[in-house]
């Protein structure tokens, strides 16, 4: 009899527990989700009723013309061109240069293997630091260049050993009987490596893609002239709330097609947009960078 | 022989491949190695390197900045604040969510947490500006609820920074974080879990006597890093979530580098001072690492 009370009690109290977990967890979820709901629903709203405040969940006075302003805005559809090309262009240089050195430090009978892999492993722990970085840039004339956003992202170690460990656990033969065929060592990567190791090289680009997307500091840092601004310096700019006014202002023609406009649905507007690229290829991030770090957590 | 020769001529194939990989990391990781001897010198941009030689000048200049002090409070008080707060966080929601038994709302839940690790500081301060500003949700909560009657703004105050700073730095890794934590907590043996019911533990008994130990070398190990990161109070989120009004509470040494070093063209003293947080740093990985031996039993290296 006491027994089953007792253990009637526990149920109850581990159904507690269990609603107080949920309710936590809902909690946490939703103080994760709702800035972006909140600015949602700000970015759709009309600009001068926005300002009134009050507006939680959804718009209270439907409007689009902080999009309309935005893709009417020369200047924000630069900074996005820049930021898709930098994305192309530094995720696939960064892909096929760390894969190849990834490949390069797998080939068990390749005599400089250990020396190359050293040589890379030591950048991960020892960096000359911000100011002769800076300085380097400078002396090599990089700075204010296109060429910026690639070049120093070429080789990536952290991204090495996760391809690294990828490829050396493929069977050896794949490669030897290419060799025997007489394949050159780079059609070898071309056309068995990369297809063999595709799911580390997804992972990779994505980690890869979302760093340039993101990266806001080496642009003021480097491009400081403003010709190669990105999505994000773009941004920023608007974030300081005298920008956006001055950007309204200063197109006369813009401001009277959208009179509904004011910096704060504009700033909740631009970061929607800038937010949207990361969200859609989130369902991809999940398949394979979760795969991704645990890997390296294993093996790293 | 022909044997030989075809191997001979395969790694020269190789190495001609290395080559150009050999000279960009010479050039983009070593050669700013070199240049950390700048600190030791006062360099101007345009002369030879190597050309005034002042010994530590540069560091001892650092301890006598009036701002010194400041800055090292500042950078130990959000680090550690970030440590205190956000090491044992990830620890706290991958255990509750270890506990939910909904698959469905336990990947649900666990999707949603890390989205913010995937968005850019830049994006983060909007989201502050907005929601903080003085026509922001919550100055219009709590003006509702009728607890202040007129909006504070929050982001030019200098007494909120620390701790805005440090919820955005929870709310932003601290999902991403738990994957790591609830991959260790899979890697459990399940067979401890029914031999521990079996002795008569309850739901908190699993946790602390199973779950907890399982994942201890896991939280270690992170704790050694952040350890040892402890200089690295952040920097991209000071200078984008400070302003002016708030320097006093968000200058760490990371953004007095690049605020004296590479915006006011102090090369040489600028890097004086990152090296000497670099090698306080590494120090410090040791002495934890150390500790962590002693009376953890586990360690890194």
């Amino acid at each position: 009899m006491v027994e089953t009370s007792s253990s009637m009690q526990s149920s109850l109290a581990s159904r507690l527990a269990d609603i107080a977990i949920i309710i936590v967890l809902v909690l946490l979820g939703f103080v994760v989700i709702y800035p972006f709901i909140n600015l949602l629903a700000l970015s759709f709203n009309d600009g001068k009723d926005a300002a009134r405040g009050g507006i939680y969940f959804f718009p209270r006075k439907l409007s689009f013309s902080a999009y309309g302003m935005l893709f009417e805005n020369k200047k924000l559809l630069k900074g996005l061109s820049w930021s898709v090309l930098r994305v192309i262009v530094g995720t696939c240089t960064c892909l096929f240069m760390t894969g190849l050195l990834s490949y390069i430090i797998s080939i068990r009978t390749f005599s400089g293997r250990k020396f190359m892999r050293i040589l890379f492993f030591m950048t991960m722990y020892f960096s000359g630091g911000l100011i002769p970085t800076y300085i380097l840039m400078n002396q090599l004339h990089l700075t204010n260049t296109f060429q910026v956003y690639w070049i120093p992202g070429l080789f990536n170690a952290y991204f090495m050993l996760l391809m690294a460990s990828y490829i050396s656990d493929l069977p050896e033969a794949l490669f030897e009987s290419a060799r025997i065929d007489g394949a050159g060592e780079l059609r070898i990567y071309w056309r068995i490596v990369i297809p063999v190791a595709m799911p580390v090289f997804a992972a990779v680009s994505i980690y890869a893609a979302v760093g340039h997307w993101n990266s806001w500091f080496d642009v003021i840092l480097y491009n400081f002239n403003g010709k190669f601004d990105t999505l994000q310096v773009y941004l920023r700019r608007l974030l300081l709330e005298v920008e956006a006014t001055q950007q309204i202002r200063d197109q006369q023609l813009l401001m009277r097609k959208f009179q509904d406009l004011s910096p704060l649905t504009l700033r909740a507007a631009t970061t929607i947009v800038v937010t949207v690229p990361i969200l859609c290829v989130y369902p991809f991030l999940q398949k394979y960078f979760i795969g991704g770090i645990t890997l390296g957590s294993v093996k790293g | 022989m022909a044997e030989l020769w075809r191997r001979v001529r395969r790694e020269r194939q190789i190495w001609l491949l290395c080559i150009p990989m050999i000279a960009w990391v010479l050039t983009f990781s070593y050669y700013p190695m070199y240049g950390l001897f700048i600190s030791f010198q006062n360099y101007v941009p345009g002369h030879s390197m190597f050309s005034h030689w002042i010994g530590f000048d540069n560091f001892v200049r650092f301890f006598n900045e009036p701002d010194c002090l400041q800055i090292i409070r500042n950078t130990l008080v959000i680090s550690g604040l970030n440590l205190v707060i956000g090491f044992p966080a990830p620890i706290v929601l991958a255990l509750l969510l270890n506990e939910l038994r909904g698959r469905v709302f336990k990947r649900t839940i666990q999707s949603l947490s890390y989205i913010p690790y995937f968005i850019s500081w830049v994006v983060v301060a909007n989201i502050l500006i907005t929601l903080l500003g003085s026509d922001g949700v919550l100055n219009d909560i709590l003006m509702k609820l009728g607890l202040i009657h007129e909006p504070i703004e929050f982001l030019m105050n200098g007494n909120y920074f620390w701790g805005i700073l440090v919820t955005s730095n929870v709310w932003k890794d601290m999902g991403f974080s738990a994957i790591i934590y609830l991959s260790a907590i899979a890697g459990i043996d399940k067979e401890l879990y029914e031999a521990g019911k079996v002795d008569g533990l309850g739901r908190f008994g699993l946790i602390r006597h199973i779950t907890l130990p399982g994942i201890r070398s896991t939280a270690v190990l992170l704790l050694i890093l952040a350890i040892g990161g402890i200089l690295n109070a952040g920097f991209e989120q000071q200078l984008l979530i400070g302003n002016p009004l708030t320097q006093d509470h968000y200058e760490v040494i990371d953004t007095y580098v690049y605020r004296f070093g590479v915006q006011l063209g102090n090369y040489s003293y600028g890097t004086a001072v990152g090296l000497m947080k670099s090698v306080m740093g590494l120090v410090l990985v040791i002495l934890a690492n150390r500790l962590s031996k002693r009376y953890m039993q586990s360690s890194i290296f």
